[in-house]
């Protein structure tokens, strides 16, 4: 690692109009080098004062160093011009959670997965905001999604457009995979509806996803939201499709329930 | 042993003698592009084949991260018609085009045959 | 401000567009001599100017293997590398010959960019104004109008 920093840091010293100074900058933040990571920056800033990685750089450093303010400005500054970029989404979600604001947290978050669905920094963050948001709505008597069915509610996932989930839970090794896979799902219903509509085939309906362990049934009980079910190989495809029907009415239900 | 397209070819025409079946292709994973097709004049394959491939690529990503293992088989059912692929192995996909109300069962018997041919 | 920036700016939307659908990180339109109309995704002018130098440069060798096999124009070449691929098209449109060059991540594949491709070249030819009468090209011309665009491209 310290012989990859030194290369990096001969690299830019030869030639400063190198973009090397991105993942120097990084390096040095990452080893707690902060000073030098902000001299980087700048530095970096200086020859490309609007290169949108630059500046999401120096925001970086600045966080690193107790300036959330003045980073705040420069993530700002990012999305002024380019009003998508994944990196000041994500950054100025991370801001608005350290301040308890968990809804300007979840909507920065969800605006970088949708411009990135596969980046694993912003789902893990989606990851811990969603539970923080879950637990402090604990106290809330909603009744669960999936409560009147005969089939236990693990296994199913109610996810609204932005990848969120509603209820349902599903777990992989004992832990929670419920915003990870809602996350994905996006993507693939999103590819889903695309390639129906290119395909000249109508309106996309659900599609059934067999893995080498569990089938996947994915459907979309309203034009805002997803349904995923999921069940072992072993139990048959059109008893997976008539419980995913089943647990369809039940969200649709569910969905109409909720409206004010 | 090298299967050429022949080979690839006669096991999609069983495919395509289906009821309800507009097209069958053998395509290429990673870049969605065909090795192999049997369509109807209207069905534009590279559509089918890129669009496929996108999408069991991000199929994979979702049943991989909710331990269902590696995706084996996608079934897209829409308003006007589905598209089926099966994975043949860690490059190629068998891919079928079809009416909505086809006989699924069938086709999808004759894709796992297509792709003893083609693995 | 997006990151697709046209010199000529009827090439935007339809670059645009195909940038969204193929999902393409980086792309140039420009003419088989290398005069850019317009990218998307580059930061530096000196990575336009060599991408550009290099994509005329392939059009153009290709161009060469075609006439000794007596085909006409190669219409399209795909490089795949373990992270990134390169995809490179010629088309015609009423005003000139102009080159595509794209570059895409493992989110996307040849497939998609070539599907995505042929759109791009319809709507293309559908927004492409009639050509202006010719007039002699000069070297020193050449560079004004080479070094003008490359300003266009980079003006903050």
């Amino acid at each position: 690692m310290a012989d990859a920093v030194r290369a990096m840091a001969q690299e830019f010293a030869r030639d400063p109009d190198s973009l090397v100074f991105l993942r120097l900058g990084e390096q040095l933040r990452h080893r707690g080098d902060l000073e030098a990571a902000e001299s980087v920056a700048l530095a970096g800033l200086d020859r490309y004062p609007d290169l949108p990685e630059a500046r999401d750089l120096y925001a970086r450093v600045l966080v690193d160093r107790g300036h959330p303010a003045e980073a705040r400005q420069v993530w700002e500054s990012i999305l002024a011009v380019e009003g998508r970029y994944p990196g000041a989404h994500k950054g100025l979600g991370f801001l608005a959670y350290a301040e308890g604001d968990l809804d300007a947290a979840l909507d920065h978050l969800e605006t970088a997965l949708a411009a990135d669905p596969a980046e694993p920094g912003v789902i893990e963050a989606l990851r811990i905001v969603r539970t923080t948001v879950e637990e402090a709505e604990a106290e809330q008597v909603v009744p669960a999604v999936f409560e009147r069915l005969d089939a236990t509610e693990a296994g199913m996932l109610l996810i609204d457009r932005r990848g969120r989930v509603l209820g349902g839970t599903l777990q992989r090794d004992g832990r929670s995979v419920a915003d990870e896979v809602a996350a994905y799902l996006t993507g693939v219903t999103q590819e889903a509806v695309r390639a129906a509509r290119l395909l000249r085939l109508g309106r996309w309906e659900w599609l059934i996803a067999e893995g080498e362990l569990d089938n996947l049934h994915v459907t979309a009980p309203t034009e805002d939201t997803r349904l995923l079910v999921m069940r072992e190989r072993s139990i048959p495809p059109g008893r997976l499709a008539f419980l995913a029907a089943k647990a369809h009415d039940a969200a649709r239900e569910w969905l109409e329930a909720q409206r004010p | 042993m090298t299967i050429g397209t022949e080979a690839f070819r006669g096991a999609l025409d069983a495919i395509t003698r289906v009821r309800g079946v507009r097209g069958a292709l053998v395509v290429t994973r990673d870049d969605g592009l065909i090795v192999a097709d049997t369509l109807m004049e209207d069905v534009r394959g590279n559509a089918v084949a890129a669009l496929t491939a996108s999408l069991f690529s991000r199929v994979g990503l979702a049943t991989g991260e909710a331990g269902a293992g590696r995706a084996q088989f996608v079934h897209l059912q829409a308003e006007g018609g589905l598209v089926l692929a099966l994975a043949v192995n860690e490059e190629l996909l068998v891919v079928a085009l079809a009416e909505a109300g086809a006989n699924v069962g069938l086709i999808r018997l004759e894709m796992l045959r297509a792709g003893e041919v083609v693995r | 401000m997006s990151r697709t920036v046209a010199v000529q700016p009827w090439t935007a939307a339809p670059l645009e567009h195909f940038i969204s659908e193929a999902g393409a990180r980086l792309a140039l339109l420009m003419t088989p001599a290398g005069q850019v109309f317009a990218q998307h995704g580059f930061t530096r002018a000196v990575d336009v100017m060599s991408a550009a130098a290099l994509g005329a440069a392939i059009v153009s060798s290709t161009g060469e293997i075609a006439r000794m096999l007596s085909e006409p124009r190669f219409a399209e070449l795909g490089h795949q590398g373990r992270g990134y691929g390169v995809f490179l098209a010629a088309f015609d449109t009423p005003l000139d010959s102009l080159v595509l060059l794209a570059i895409y991540g493992r989110e996307s594949s040849l497939g998609l960019v070539k599907l995505f491709y042929e759109e791009f070249v319809e709507e293309i030819v559908e927004v492409c104004p009639e050509p202006e009468p010719r007039t002699q090209v000069l070297a020193a011309d050449f560079e004004r109008d080479l070094n003008a665009s490359l300003a266009a491209l980079f003006e903050t």
